[in-house]
């Protein structure tokens, strides 16, 4: 555990948060909450956060790690064993309606009606959440252009791309204006122009102070966009603060990605002394290493011993995947 | 009022119903596939109206209880249940307009069948009202069924154990002449009075009036509305 003081001051992400009393507030706060599914003992225990008003929060965690769990317990789709929560000072537990009416939520499998329009889907949203007709066909409108949906609003949803219900459900979550905002890998799937205007969005919703906590094993999205960031293992917040905190621990380890041509063998890779972990991201091979003299001569080394053809070779600085191997000895995503 | 932007959960099923054409063409035309035959064959009048009764029972449970399951199961319903809506009123939406639906698609065969079996118009609304009252209640066990079914093959076999009881204690088929418990039970399952305002509209007589007929379901059905709607809460849940 590595418990950090978190000071609202430069951001990571080069913006700047002005110091402002409404900081002296959470938006979003829990407590001490537990929640273990009977089935399986897992879930997560004793997590304690705090997201202020115009913050934008990370969470990261590989699979299972309980990243859901908490969003579903936040959003009060499922009670906790033990804990509390509140948003905007309401308690979570006993005003559930109130809490509900304050949040955005996307979940991490967007769900929406078929047989109906993109428009007709969010408009039912958005009404649900209490908005009058002409402020939601207002928003929406300006929603849907916003993430080119325009040209599909009028078609039904069973015809949209899964990116397309991505779209749309953080349209469903955004047009009702929330205090806070809930999101559960809400990039995923998104074409590079969307994830664009979605960080962009996300942004300006932090300037007016939307609160955001942001479930996403993304790390570069992570890094660009939070201003502080978790990591949940096993149930269990580990360490918290600034990306550029959290990185400046893990001070003496390189990332060296290697492109290869064709897929080789990582076993006797994995051999070379200083190599902690190998991770396949795609046609990249990550190594994450000890910083030493040699080093990237051993793993390049190692990988032509495997008959590996390097296309391409970067040694980069470290980042939260990096991080949370140090943590937990475990790689946050498929691991070799 | 406008369905293509539908406002409330209601709205949104009605949008539904009329969204998907050929099951809605499949869905009006069924009820009178089936029972415009029953009612110009001059079967005997017990027969009719069990064959009626039992279209609108299966039509109100597997029509609640295989849509809920769906949407459980896809999660959208526990995404609507994370909107402000409360959870009781969700509940009673889906109950009231699916039974309003399931009355839309019996209503043509049920007119047909007072054209070809004319009698005194306040046993038409006896008997139009008692099939309402079966359409609730038949919607009633298909929206609790829901909250332990994971599939619509669960619906089937859970409908089928629940229904099968009550089919018989109503006296569709057997059973016609209840005596003692029989009698007391069956004074409280909305189905019977359905089949006695059906038995009497194609000629047979009971001893049920109409003003029973028109008062015993409403209350009954306003209490089962009422218990089922106390579900809300597990049946909107997220599930595992």
């Amino acid at each position: 555990m590595r418990p950090t003081t978190v000071p609202y001051g430069e951001r990571y992400n080069s913006r700047y948060m002005k110091p402002d009393p409404v900081y002296t507030r959470s938006a979003l706060e829990a407590k001490n909450v537990r929640r273990l599914y009977k089935s399986s003992g897992r879930g997560i225990s004793d997590v304690s956060l705090s997201v202020a008003p115009g913050e934008v929060y990370g969470l990261m965690g590989p699979n299972g790690s309980g990243k859901s769990t908490l969003l579903r317990v936040l959003s009060t789709a499922i009670a906790p064993d033990s804990g509390t929560f509140c948003v905007g000072g309401t308690d979570g537990l006993a005003e559930k309606r109130e809490v509900r009416a304050r949040m955005g939520l996307m979940v991490d499998r967007p769900t929406h009606y078929g047989d109906l329009t993109g428009m007709a889907n969010a408009y039912f949203f958005a009404r649900a959440y209490g908005m009058e007709e002409a402020k939601a066909e207002g928003v929406l409108s300006e929603l849907f252009d916003y993430f080119d949906l325009t040209e599909y609003a009028d078609d039904k949803v069973k015809t949209y791309s899964y990116g397309m219900s991505k779209k749309l459900a953080l349209i469903e979550a955004l047009a009702h204006g929330p205090e806070v905002l809930l999101l559960d890998e809400p990039s995923l799937g998104l074409d590079y122009t969307s994830q664009l205007a979605y960080q962009r969005r996300i942004r300006d919703l932090s300037d007016d102070g939307v609160a955001v906590l942001l479930a996403s094993n993304q790390v570069d999205e992570v890094e660009s966009l939070c201003d502080r960031a978790a990591f949940l293992h096993r149930g269990k917040l580990l360490a918290e603060g600034t990306p550029e905190e959290l990185i400046s621990s893990v001070e003496g380890v390189r990332r060296i990605v290697a492109t290869l041509r064709n897929p080789v063998e990582y076993g006797p890779i994995a051999e070379v002394g200083g190599v902690q972990r190998i991770v396949p991201e795609g046609r990249d091979l990550v190594f994450h290493c000890d910083e030493r003299p040699g080093i990237v001569a051993d793993v390049v080394a190692g990988i032509v011993r495997t008959s590996g053809d390097i296309v391409n070779l970067s040694v980069e600085r470290p980042n939260l995947e990096d991080v949370f191997v140090k943590l937990t000895g475990e790689a946050l995503r498929d691991e070799v | 009022m406008r369905f293509d932007r539908p406002d409330a959960y209601w709205k949104k099923d009605v949008a539904l119903f009329f969204s998907r054409r050929f099951a809605l063409l499949l869905k009006m035309l069924y009820p009178v596939a089936i029972i415009v035959p029953v009612a110009a064959s001059g079967m005997p009048a017990k027969y009719a109206a069990a064959v009626i009764g039992i279209v609108a029972v299966m039509a109100g449970t597997f029509g609640a209880g295989e849509s809920l399951t769906i949407d459980l199961n896809d999660g959208i319903l526990a995404r609507v249940a994370l909107t402000p809506l409360s959870p009781y009123r969700i509940v009673f939406e889906v109950l009231a307009v699916n039974a309003v639906l399931d009355l839309l698609q019996l209503l043509p065969a049920l007119l047909i069948v007072y054209l070809l079996h004319p009698v005194p118009l306040i046993w038409v609304l006896a008997a139009t009202l008692a099939v309402f009252a079966t359409l609730v209640t038949a919607n009633c066990i298909g929206i609790f069924i829901a909250n332990f079914t994971s599939s619509p093959a669960d619906v089937l076999l859970y409908a089928t154990a629940i229904l099968f009881p009550l089919i018989y204690v109503s006296g569709f088929f057997r059973n016609q002449n209840p005596t003692g418990i029989l009698e007391t039970i069956r004074g409280f399952i909305p189905f019977a009075y359905a089949n006695d305002a059906l038995k009497t509209v194609f000629g047979l007589s009971t001893n049920t009036t109409p003003l029973e007929i028109l008062v015993y379901p409403t209350i009954i059905c306003a209490a089962l509305a009422f218990a089922v709607c106390l579900t809300a809460p597990r049946l909107l849940s997220q599930r595992p």
